[in-house]
């Protein structure tokens, strides 16, 4: 009989659809389910409807399909738990397979069962349920399957890295016991945003389900075909396993409240067919959305594929939940941060003592900024638990830290729950034959269980290996028990052969650091693929700070040159050997090689020459700096927490005023000075303010009475009109943390009541900002307003629509006070320190200013386009048919938040809103930089707000008969296409193509305007309100562009919805160019260019109902709530975004 | 001095070798929309006629973005351009 695994030989294997879809398309009732309180147990179906599922796979089988999925994807004691049905587990996953495997028997070909396994509802990695719990859950769906005669175990639609590992657990246990061996096989979910919902990468799930020896790694779900190339590449290149590749049938599209997948069979076959000839695709098939339709479509393709045959090269690496590391880096060595480590470092020792986890993740963070490639995490303190302490500790690291760990313990415990704690794939450190083999089988036992790699010390039972040979000798033996019997990949078994301290000038160990290099270079050669690690600061032990560095950095250089790939190392102190005096160099090198003679020891050199030197300040810790330095250091890291006890410190000793004028605020100077020289990124800076705050509110009650450390004084609004805040609030969160005293009027302020405040408050200057392009109108008719009451005070204008040559122009010549120009908070900050020092004006950034006056019109061609006779723009063309809508008027639509990060332009965010823009970093820096803070805080809000209702979406849109009449659209009451409801004036370009929105639209006949408004709800901008009062600017800023941005998405939801119900969809794009107006048609919305003037958005809210979802209109024709976004949509082909 | 040619409105312009586009579009009144100014939305995107190489280099940002859309070569985001010799561009949007 033909095997699965043997005709894998022979073809490429197809799969069935989804089964979901087909389930559903039955419609079941409250009587198929039994009762109320079941509806919606699919797997229940299995034992009540048997037939349908005889007949979704006979209808798979028919179609071509050569194996068939279980109906079981939720069926383990945890998921029917919801349903009170956990007892029915192990029946209902015998009773699948069963009956799949009796559809598959009436066939006359091979076909085969694979046992589906879904991933459950609970995340182990987020807490949600315990290792034991999942692992027994997944036991018993397993044991079912085995009964059943599955052919195949599919892990699929993993979500979760740590759920992979325990599921995989389960079912290698359950085969033990069954004493049979089949196929087992993974998939993962990637979704849109490119890793799994908990952020991790594919690299990182190969790395970490490598060792658990599979036999397939794939992806379903999620996505269609399209988005999931560049992930099916990466497992191409470099996973070992058979791919399988299941996609959706495209991105989910919500029509009429219905889930639809777009893809038809056609495009469907074609994509994955590509896919499938492009990466050496083995297993193919559909998930949800697919049909036998798709599947037998895609048959008659796949039997012309031929098994594929791939030369995948895998780096040996460890992996965090969210990224692969590969331990051979080049240049070498990957650097092991050692500071996470009760037993080396104090700091931490005292941090664990405390409880402290939050410290300790701040020092675990400071490592990973430091340039450490894993993390050594160490908790053994005597007299307290070590197993929960690992196990407090981990559950808080694991999604904080995007570095591997190396588990430091010699406790089996300990190792194991701290396994169990890491999803991705951790080191040992470590094992040893100081007692025989015993513990040493027990870890590797733990490695192969939980895919680990393990680091071994040359020690055996005569204790430490000292000599070259000893070393090699006990790493022979490490090796055969690790690799040869216990089946560790040989780069699994890191091999650390002992330093000593050269320190002693003990006779013993004069050549021990030859010995070691030496070991490495036999070890390297004659264990092929081994790795080698040193803890390389040993070396030194004993010797003064400043001769340690350049000891322990020469060792390491000698170290990498004779094969090491690994140092336990504290990041910040590699000193290149280049830097190193030659003297210097020569005394250690003669120290390292034992090079005496008569009459010169170097370690007596060494200590003579090094006795009054201090190590080199600036690669210290901050523990071990002067207090004014480390305060310093503060708030350039941001650390709002570390930062209280230094300033604590500093009060002793120092005139309080003086701390915060010199020290915090010459920190935030520098802070300034990065951020302008585009080394320092913004929500970096906000870290720092938010340091300066605390740590100004802890000195302000040591300020003698009448001391003000307060430079001057600013009156902040955003002009009339104008909603937007942010701009604003980064301004005062700068000044007031830089040493001004900032009355922020909020927005939507009318220059009378600035002016009425200037009068109470007298200040050194107002700042005015605005986002709106007619903000920058607003602007200048406040200046002329000032200029028309005699007032001189200076007056700084700041907002995205404002450009230098405008505002030191136009708006200069309205007033006869000073007005400056801030790009930034920075450039505001300077000419508020220039204006209270008596200087009239700061250098500025010159280029664009001098540029702008320099800048000639040689030649305007025939300025204007000529307008149509019925007064439209000559360059659009009307040739398309109007489309039909599916429903005249307005309608509600409510969705669950959840899906807007779907739709959501993490490029955007991330880069715009955030502020994360590389500046003048280097491209790994800048890289480093998105990895380790941006998409980390993206995963994290995710997380947030999937448990924090703080989003209640809402939204309304309708369809409306239009005519365009010149540079108006006259809207008609869709009840009675005679009644004008509203008449809509938009402005014309006056030269170019000179295009209005009308142009869009039909003058000769009726044409159809979809409007449509979306709002999060209240509950968000309340939050935003409560975070930017309580200081938590970096938060603040956060939510605020993330809200932002999903109002954006939401409205790209919305407008991809009408596409499709205009039926104008083809032309989407797929991935992010589906944010870059990707699609057929435009959406305006007030205050942009196309139609900047924001009272249009009254008629528009009247139009669609707004107030039915809470939406109302202030009388600046702003929208109420914030993350509120209302927009036109025309259909036509020629409609874009342009400026009028 | 450099010149750039607007090509939708047969607009020239000059102004000093290494100007910002962004700055010569506004300064003149060109038929290019500018949304973020930041490279991140794409509103301003040009195909570049003639003088791609009067234009200073891409960063991996505006590379991300057009490799994001699959934009041919020839195309670049205004407002991440600086002009350094004569260019002919044609406005493009999103």
């Amino acid at each position: 009989m033909t095997t699965l695994d043997a005709l894998l030989l022979e073809k490429v294997l197809l799969l069935d659809g989804g089964m979901g879809t087909q389930i559903f398309a039955r419609k079941p009732t409250l009587e198929d389910y039994g009762s109320a309180a079941l509806e919606g147990c699919v797997d229940l179906l299995t034992e009540r409807r048997p037939q349908w599922i005889r007949e979704i796979h006979e209808g798979y089988f028919n179609a071509g399909a050569d194996a068939v999925e279980t109906n079981t994807f939720g069926a383990n004691p945890l998921v029917l738990g919801d349903f009170g049905l956990s007892a029915k587990a192990y029946d209902l996953n015998v009773q699948a397979a069963s009956i799949a495997k009796e559809v598959a028997r009436s066939f006359d070909r091979p076909r085969f069962v694979i046992g589906s396994v879904g991933p459950g509802t609970k995340l182990i990695t987020l807490g949600h349920v315990s290792y034991a719990d999942l692992l027994t859950s997944y036991r018993v769906q397993m044991d079912g399957l085995l009964a059943g005669g599955a052919d195949a175990i599919l892990i699929e639609t993993c979500q979760d890295l740590g759920q992979i590992k325990v599921a995989v657990r389960a079912a290698r246990e359950a085969m033990a016991a069954a004493k049979r061996r089949i196929p087992l096989w993974v998939q993962a979910t990637v979704e849109t945003t490119g890793t799994l919902l908990v952020g991790s990468d594919i690299s990182a799930v190969l790395t970490s389900v490598e060792p658990l020896g599979i036999d397939v790694l794939g992806l379903n779900c999620g996505t269609g075909p399209d988005e999931m190339h560049a992930h099916l590449q990466t497992l191409a290149e470099t996973s070992p396993f058979r791919i399988s590749c299941l996609p959706n049938a495209g991105l989910p599209e919500n029509r009429d409240g219905q889930v639809v997948y777009p893809l038809a069979p056609e495009p469907f076959v074609q994509k994955v067919l590509h896919a499938a000839s492009e990466f050496g695709l083995a297993i193919l098939g559909g998930c949800c959305g697919t049909t036998p339709d798709h599947i037998r479509a895609l048959a008659p393709g796949v039997a012309k594929l031929n098994p594929p045959k791939r030369t995948p090269t895998l780096e040996r690496s460890a992996a965090s939940l969210y990224q692969s590391v590969a331990l051979k880096q080049e240049p070498a060595p990957l650097i092991v941060g050692e500071r996470t480590n009760a037993n080396g470092s104090k700091k931490f020792r005292d941090l664990l003592a405390a409880e402290d986890w939050d410290g300790m993740i701040t020092l675990a963070k400071e490592q990973q900024r430091e340039g450490a490639h894993l993390l050594d995490l160490c908790v053994a303190y005597v007299g307290r638990d070590e197993v929960r302490d690992a196990d407090e500790l981990l559950s808080r690291l694991v999604s904080q830290i995007t570095l591997p760990l190396m588990i430091d313990s010699t406790e089996f415990p300990v190792i194991e729950r701290a396994l169990q704690r890491s999803p991705g794939k951790c080191v040992i450190n470590s094992i040893n034959f100081e007692d025989g083999d015993a513990k040493a089988r027990a870890i590797l036992g733990l490695c192969k269980t939980y895919g680990a790699a393990v680091v071994a010390l040359t020690i055996d039972e005569r204790g430490m290996a000292k000599t070259r040979e000893q070393k090699l000798e006990v790493a022979r033996r490490l090796h055969a028990l690790a690799v040869n019997e216990y089946g560790l990949d040989p780069g699994d078994l890191i091999i650390d052969p002992l330093t000593f301290t050269l320190g002693s000038g003990d006779e013993e160990f004069r050549k021990s650091a030859i010995e070691t290099l030496e070991a490495l270079r036999l070890i390297k050669a004659e264990l092929p693929g081994v790795m080698t690690i040193l803890g390389v600061s040993n070396v030194s032990f004993g010797l003064n700070p400043a001769s340690r560095h350049v000891l322990n950095a020469l060792m390491l250089y000698h170290g990498v040159k004779h094969g090491l790939d690994m140092a336990i190392f504290n990041a910040s102190k590699v000193i290149p050997v280049a830097k190193i005096d030659p003297e210097d160099r020569k005394i250690v090198e003669d120290l390292l090689f034992d090079r005496r003679a008569e009459g010169y020891d170097p370690l007596k050199s060494l200590m003579a020459r090094f006795s009054h030197r201090k190590a080199a300040v600036v690669d210290e810790h901050r523990a071990d700096l002067p207090v004014l330095e480390r305060l310093h250091r503060g708030i350039l890291d941001g650390e709002k927490q570390a930062i209280l006890a230094d300033v604590d410190e500093a009060l002793r000793d120092h005139d309080p005023l003086k701390l915060i004028n010199e020290v915090l605020l010459g920190a935030m100077k520098v802070v300034g000075e990065r951020f302008g020289a585009g080394e320092m990124q913004l929500p970096f800076v906000l870290e720092s303010a938010e340091a300066m705050k605390a740590a100004i509110k802890r000195i302000e009650p040591h300020l003698p009475r009448e001391s003000n450390y307060q430079k001057g004084r600013i009156l902040l609004a955003t002009v009339k009109g104008d909603v937007h805040d942010i701009g604003k609030n980064l301004v005062d969160i700068i000044l007031s943390n830089n040493g001004f005293e900032v009355k922020n009027l909020g927005i939507k302020q009318p220059i009378e009541a600035i002016l009425k405040e200037l009068e109470a408050w007298p200040a050194e200057a107002i700042g005015l900002s605005g986002l709106l392009v007619k903000s920058t109108v607003i602007m200048k008719e406040n200046l002329h307003f000032m200029e028309e009451l005699g007032l001189k005070v200076p007056v700084i204008l700041g907002g995205a629509a404002l450009t230098r040559a405008y505002v030191e122009g136009d708006c200069r010549r309205s007033y006869s006070g000073p007005v400056y120009y801030a790009e930034d908070a920075f450039e505001g900050l300077r000419h508020m320190q220039a204006l209270v020092a008596g200087e009239t004006s700061v250098p500025v950034p010159a280029p664009a200013a001098s540029a702008a006056g320099e800048i000639k019109i040689l030649h305007r061609g025939a300025a204007s386009g000529p307008l149509s006779a019925r007064g439209q723009s000559s360059w659009v063309r009307h040739e398309a048919p109007v489309p039909q809508p599916p429903f005249w008027g307005v309608r509600e639509l409510a969705e669950a938040p959840v899906d807007l990060f779907e739709h959501l332009d993490a490029f955007a965010l991330i880069r715009n809103r955030w502020g994360f823009s590389q500046g003048s970093q280097s491209d790994a820096t800048f890289a480093a930089v998105l990895r380790d803070k941006a998409v980390p805080q993206l995963v994290r809000w995710k997380e947030r707000l999937a448990a924090e209702p703080l989003f209640q979406p809402k939204a309304r849109y309708g369809y409306f008969p239009v005519r365009a009449e010149g540079d108006a659209l006259r809207v008609f009451d869709p009840a009675d296409p005679e009644r004008t409801l509203t008449v809509l004036p938009f402005p014309r370009q006056t030269t170019g193509r000179r295009l209005c929105i009308t142009d869009f639209f039909r003058a000769d006949q009726m044409d159809v305007l979809a409007l449509q408004v979306v709002t999060l709800g209240q509950a968000a901008a309340d939050h935003a309100a409560r975070l930017h009062r309580e200081d938590g600017y970096a938060d603040y800023f956060a939510f605020h562009g993330l809200a932002t941005e999903l109002t954006e998405a939401y409205a790209e939801r919305l407008h991809a919805r009408i596409r499709q119900e205009l039926g104008i969809a083809a032309k989407d794009l797929p991935g992010r160019a589906l944010f870059a107006q990707g699609y057929q048609g435009s959406r305006y919305s007030y205050g942009y260019p196309a139609c900047p003037d924001l009272e249009g958005n009254g008629p528009i809210l009247d139009l669609v109902q707004g107030s039915e979802i809470g939406v109302t209109l202030s009388e600046s024709h702003q929208m109420d709530p914030e993350y509120t976004t209302s927009a036109l949509v025309a259909w036509h082909p020629q409609a874009r975004y342009f400026s009028a | 001095m450099v010149r750039v040619h607007f090509r939708l409105e047969d607009l020239l312009v000059e102004a000093p070798a290494g100007t910002s586009l962004q700055a010569i579009a506004d300064a003149a009144g060109a038929d290019i929309t500018f949304g973020c100014r930041t490279g991140s939305c794409g509103t301003c995107r040009v195909r570049v006629v003639e003088g791609l190489g009067h234009c200073s280099e891409a960063g991996p940002e505006e590379r991300d973005f057009l490799q994001g859309l699959d934009a041919p070569p020839d195309q670049r985001l205004a407002c991440q351009v600086c002009v350094h010799g004569d260019i002919d561009i044609e406005y493009l949007g999103l």
